[in-house]
């Protein structure tokens, strides 16, 4: 190989450049942060950029944007870059994470990354800031927003909390001259109670309901209920029930209990039992939740309150009560989470951000629009405030208030992946389980035992209690 | 000469070091990696040598035999499927019919499809209360099925549905076909044999190179089956689709143990790599070139 010994040189010197700023790049992402945080709205006045990721459709991203340029317009010193990851966003903070090149601040998901992250001390404790800050604090915010690796060790707070609530059509129940589901948790149904309603409400193609002796559930045209096999939806009926995934301590696992057991196969009966619901199989074929009741195939449903968005824009008369009660009212509390990492060189700036970032103000477009609720609970308690995103809109019916907004306030629980510990293995065991009980194949009781040993095997404890 | 091989290497530099950068580097890495416990989020990565390996083979992680069975199912039914159906229509594609042309463009067209839009397809082709298929077979008074939905009839569903896109071996073997001389089947025609002497003592001896070339790849690709698993049942019912690779991704994305899921890939690695061996080694056997050259 001939080649001029200059240019060897040049090589050896272009890789060497390589190296160095590759190396640059990945900074040690243990660097403790600074700890004499500089005090005061301004911060430090020197120029700082912030880097943030979140996911998100656009809609759903430009409130950021606007409480990005709210933090801008205020911090005259800070700029921040906004990362838009819209499709395999845990797969790419992986590799963020991997390559020591994180953000400040990052929109996390309680159910997959999160915990795993935050274990090995990937974010800052923001305890101390919700103990020091003016302007927000724990009292301040809904209940059951904030995500702790343990007590005392906040390490998320969710920009806008989603509960649960029985979405349904006004029509369907006019037609029927039943009385809907009642919004006030005080008069809320027993389950009995609600499968009755959907049995009347389930109709097949020849007109006959599930209450009559000769209905067909082969040739089901109407559902009287829809209760998706989703944790989110199931956990509302454990709880309801006084059960749970995991005992009060921490030690055991417990969908394996009397509590949590009848309620799965409560569910389970609405499908294979009453036919009032469709099956796994069969609610492939339902569409979305405003499509499934704009259509009729269904008369009420169980879904998170992010519903109402596509509800208002599909124009037909929908409403929103309270979920039958087995034996307390409950809802799941469901929400993302901000993080700010550990690695961040400004955390008092990061932190303000965050604030920010949380202020309904700047998302405002998408609370009216029914996809987001507030996260201060002043925007709960307070006419004015409530009103300007609970009143004269189509995401909002009638029964909205006391059926989401009163419930959310009173009965939350905290979803599952907020505190207990290792979900989604104990889940990797429990889904293919539960399979068999939705088809009807099983009965909740076995195939909750069939598990329980290896499900033991993966307990690790709560979150939210002091070992 | 030594001019000539500068630019040689010069010239195929783009590929030699896109190989070793982003395939022979990241191997080497994943190599060194299964033997240790790296965890993206941990910041302590230590070695432990063959740990990964004996826990997999000691039946500790179930999960590991389970999906390595339901592949080799998979692989069983999926190879014998794919190397018939699509050497069957090769044939028919090769006889000199009008349109050819166009039937050649509809066995190919599917390929094209992206593996997300087609999987979308076939949800709804095969969903059990609505789709196009059970709704045909009832309509015929034939049984139905669950297809995706259900525990024994999902894995030969995710078979149909990746059958679809066999255009581009139906392509290799109709090159294959096309590279047999017209004189062998006028020999057969004089000596008064039919279209079954010329299929069993021409064509299929003739194609034996291109068939054993095709069987390799769909081993390959059969074993490394994701896409459908990914979109389709997520590995349900019950974790009875939950193929190799899925399991995999999983360990390695969702649980972020990248050591673990390196110690995986290798194994899979090893496993293909023996299929291939073997097909090579009784290729000697059945596979016939025209120039008298053995594999």
């Amino acid at each position: 190989m001939l080649l001029p010994r200059k240019s060897v040189f040049i090589t050896l010197a272009l890789i060497l450049m390589l190296a160095a700023v590759l190396s640059a790049c990945s900074k040690s992402g243990t660097a403790s942060p600074e700890t004499s945080a500089p005090s005061g709205n301004a911060g430090s006045k020197e120029n700082i950029t912030l880097r943030m990721t979140v996911w998100g459709s656009p809609e759903e991203v430009a409130p950021y944007k606007k409480a990005i340029q709210n933090f801008e317009a205020k911090h005259s010193n800070v700029k921040v870059e906004l990362q838009h990851i819209a499709a395999d966003y845990d797969t790419k903070l992986t590799t963020m994470v991997a390559g020591n090149d994180v953000p400040d601040i990052a929109m996390m998901e309680s159910g997959t990354i999160a915990f795993p992250m935050a274990e090995q001390g990937k974010f800052y404790n923001l305890q101390e800031f919700l103990d020091t800050d003016a302007d927000i604090s724990p009292d301040t915010l809904v209940p059951n927003i904030t995500y702790s690796l343990e007590p005392g060790n906040v390490i998320g707070i969710g920009p806008g909390p989603e509960s649960f609530g029985l979405f349904y059509n006004e029509d369907i129940f006019k037609e029927a001259g039943i009385e809907p589901p009642p919004s006030n948790v005080a008069d809320a149904w027993t389950w009995d109670e609600f499968v009755e309603v959907a049995k009347k409400l389930t109709v097949d193609t020849n007109g006959k309901t599930a209450a009559d002796p000769d209905f067909d559930p082969k040739k089901i045209k109407q559902y009287g209920a829809n209760l998706s096999t989703w944790w989110g939806v199931y956990s509302n009926f454990i709880y309801s029930n006084g059960g749970d995934f995991i005992s009060a301590d921490g030690k055991t696992f417990a969908l394996n209990q009397p509590e949590a057991v009848e309620a799965l196969q409560k569910i389970a009966d609405l499908m294979n039992v009453h036919h009032v619901s469709p099956s796994p199989v069969q609610s492939k074929n339902i569409p979305a939740t405003n499509v499934a009741l704009q259509t009729k195939k269904v008369a009420m449903t169980v879904d998170g309150q992010w519903a109402s968005a596509g509800l208002a824009q599909s124009k037909f008369n929908f409403n929103v009560g309270v979920m039958p009660v087995m034996k307390e009212p409950v809802t799941t509390v469901v929400c993302g989470m901000f993080s700010i990492f550990k690695s961040t060189k400004h955390p008092q700036e990061t932190w303000e951000l965050l604030k920010a970032l949380l202020d309904p103000e700047a998302s405002i477009d998408m609370l009216t629009a029914g996809t987001w609720m507030p996260s201060p609970k002043d925007w709960y308690t307070d006419p004015v405030l409530l009103a300007k995103w609970t009143e004269n809109l189509d995401a909002r019916p009638s029964g909205y208030k006391e059926a989401i907004v009163d419930v959310i306030l009173t009965k939350g629980h905290q979803t599952p992946t907020g505190y207990v510990k290792n979900f989604n293995n104990i889940m990797d065991l429990v889904n293919p389980a539960l399979d068999k009980v939705w088809l009807g194949q099983q009965t909740a009781q076995a195939a909750m035992d069939s598990i329980a040993v290896k499900a033991q095997a993966q307990i690790k404890g709560r979150r939210d209690i002091k070992e | 000469m030594r001019k000539g091989m500068f630019y040689g290497l010069l010239f195929t530099a783009p590929a030699i070091l896109g190989f070793a950068i982003f395939t022979l580097g990241p191997m080497i890495a994943s190599l060194v990696l299964s033997l240790t416990n790296y965890n993206v989020f941990q910041d302590q990565t230590s070695f432990v040598g063959l740990d990964n390996f004996v826990r997999l083979f000691s039946g500790k992680d179930e999960l590991f035999y389970k999906s390595l069975g339901i592949t080799f199912y998979f692989v069983v039914l999926r190879v014998p499927a794919v190397i018939l159906i699509s050497f069957g229509i090769a044939l028919l594609l090769n006889l000199n019919v009008k349109g050819r042309a166009i039937f050649r463009t509809i066995i190919y067209l599917p390929s094209i499809v992206p593996a997300v839009a087609s999987a979308m397809i076939w949800m709804w082709l095969l969903n059990p209360d609505l789709g196009l298929i059970n709704s045909l077979l009832s309509r015929l008074h034939l049984p139905t099925s669950d297809w995706l939905y259900g525990e024994s009839s999902v894995i030969p569903s995710v078979v149909l549905t990746t059958l679809w896109g066999i255009g581009s071996t139906v392509i290799i073997f109709l090159a294959g076909l096309s590279g047999i001389p017209r004189q062998y089947y006028e020999a057969i025609e004089v000596d008064g044999g039919g279209w079954f002497r010329k299929l069993s003592h021409v064509t299929v001896p003739m194609v034996t190179p291109t068939i054993f070339f095709n069987t390799i790849m769909t081993i390959i690709g059969s074993f490394q089956v994701f896409n459908e698993a990914y979109i389709l049942t997520q590995g349900g019912p019950n974790n009875r689709s939950l193929f190799y690779v899925f399991y995999l991704w999983r360990t390695g994305f969702r649980d972020a143990e990248m050591g673990y899921a390196s110690a995986l890939a290798w194994i899979l690695f090893i496993i293909i790599l023996f299929f291939t061996f073997i097909v090579f080694r009784t290729s000697k056997s059945w596979v016939y070139y025209e120039g008298g050259d053995r594999a």
